[in-house]
């Protein structure tokens, strides 16, 4: 242990930890970071904030399939908006929101490095690129 | 013995001891440098950038904070540029807070308030969509209302070497950055902590306060501000 409270490995253990709970259950329940705070003997605040740091941690349960449109320039440029939208009237959710059924969380994430192939969106690990409105009905279908 | 550093410091030939910060060498040599993050005895932060200062030589402004003096440095805590670059950020901290200081609690100490009074930032510029979180007034030692918080990490930083183990971490990213309590619940009845005291002094907004009686005296000082 440092004496910040924290070795570096326990800092680093944390992050694996977080990632296999997220798998495992498809967020990271609050027992989870309470049963990783008490092993790791870090204060569940701190768990916490690492946990809501990252964009591919959830705090919340998600939907089934996680679907991830890129927001940044690049992707903007090339139309990503039409693209959102689109999803958001196939969906009947806006970012951030899951649907009623479970089947489906939307969220906006930041660059996913597929700048030259835009506008790309993730689902679950599946990347999707050179959207346009008209596919995005198709591609959902692939996912129940 | 230990090693000399000397510098020019707004056109004076000053002298410091190796390892110190330029803000160190400053406020020995009594000039005055705005910090919001720096906490004396810990380790700078560099959160809030208000400490920026001109060296000559370099191709931004650095943080006066966490930057240690080097042999012949030219230092300009003033200039017009550091002097703009201050007043835009507290511009921008203050952009996205309520605009409440008339009925803040802590109006007459907040170190936010006369920073910005000092700089002459005047009425704002800049709006940006302003956070509501409900106030947090369960506990009787504490009062946290985040929508003043301005993410200085102090009530962190003092938290974590009470040595209890910390209550405050900052949690979430950007925008949303907030500094939390447990898995982001109210500071609630049941929170203890045997200096609460410690961060509430140290947090130079209203974000953090202490509970007053009607009737009870104020401690802290006032602020004076220039008018
Ligand atoms: S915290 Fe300071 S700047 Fe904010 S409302 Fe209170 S007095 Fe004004
Ligand atoms: S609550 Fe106060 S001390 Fe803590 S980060 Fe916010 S402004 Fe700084
Ligand atoms: S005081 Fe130097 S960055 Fe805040």
């Amino acid at each position: 242990m440092s004496e910040k409270g924290i070795s570096t490995l326990g800092r680093e253990g944390l992050i694996l930890r977080l990632k296999e709970a997220q798998s495992k259950f498809g967020y990271v329940p609050q027992e989870v970071m309470a049963e990783l705070a008490q092993s790791l003997e870090i204060p569940i605040n701190e768990v916490y904030g690492v946990a809501s740091f990252y964009s591919f941690l959830s705090t919340r349960p998600l939907g089934r399939n996680v679907i991830r449109i890129c927001r940044s320039l690049p992707c903007y440029l090339k139309g990503a908006q039409t693209v959102i939208e689109a999803v958001e009237k196939e969906l009947g959710i806006k970012p951030g929101e899951t649907t009623p059924d479970g089947r489906f969380s939307f969220q906006l994430a930041n660059c996913i490095g597929l700048c030259d192939q835009a506008p790309a969106m993730l689902i679950n690990q599946d990347a999707h690129v050179e959207l346009t409105p008209e596919k995005i009905t198709q591609i959902l279908r692939m996912y129940k | 013995m230990e090693n000399k550093v000397n510098l020019t410091l707004n056109g004076r030939a000053v002298s410091a001891r190796q390892g110190m910060t330029i803000l160190e060498v400053a406020r020995e040599n009594g000039i005055d440098i705005p910090t919001l993050c720096y906490l004396e005895d810990f380790s700078p932060m560099g959160a809030c950038r208000l400490c920026v200062v001109e060296v000559e030589g370099s191709r931004t402004l650095v943080g006066s904070c966490h930057t240690p003096v080097t042999e012949g440095m030219v230092v300009h805590t003033h200039s017009p540029k550091v002097l703009a670059a201050r007043k835009i950020l507290v511009e921008l901290l203050l952009a996205s807070h309520p605009d409440s200081c008339l009925v803040c609690d802590k109006a007459n100490i907040c170190e936010l308030r006369r920073i910005a009074a000092d700089l002459e930032v005047g009425l704002p510029r800049f709006h940006a969509r302003k956070h509501y979180y409900p106030v947090e007034d369960e506990n009787p030692h504490i009062i946290r209302d985040m929508s003043k918080c301005i993410l200085c990490r102090r009530c962190v930083i003092a938290c974590k070497s009470a040595g209890n183990g910390s209550m405050f971490s900052v949690a979430y990213r950007g925008f949303e950055s907030k500094v939390v309590f447990g898995c982001d619940q109210l500071v609630d009845e049941a929170a203890v902590c045997p200096d609460f005291d410690g961060c509430i002094a140290l947090c130079p907004s209203g974000a953090l306060r202490k509970p007053v009686k009607i009737g009870e005296e104020r401690a802290e000082k006032a602020l004076i501000i220039k008018g």
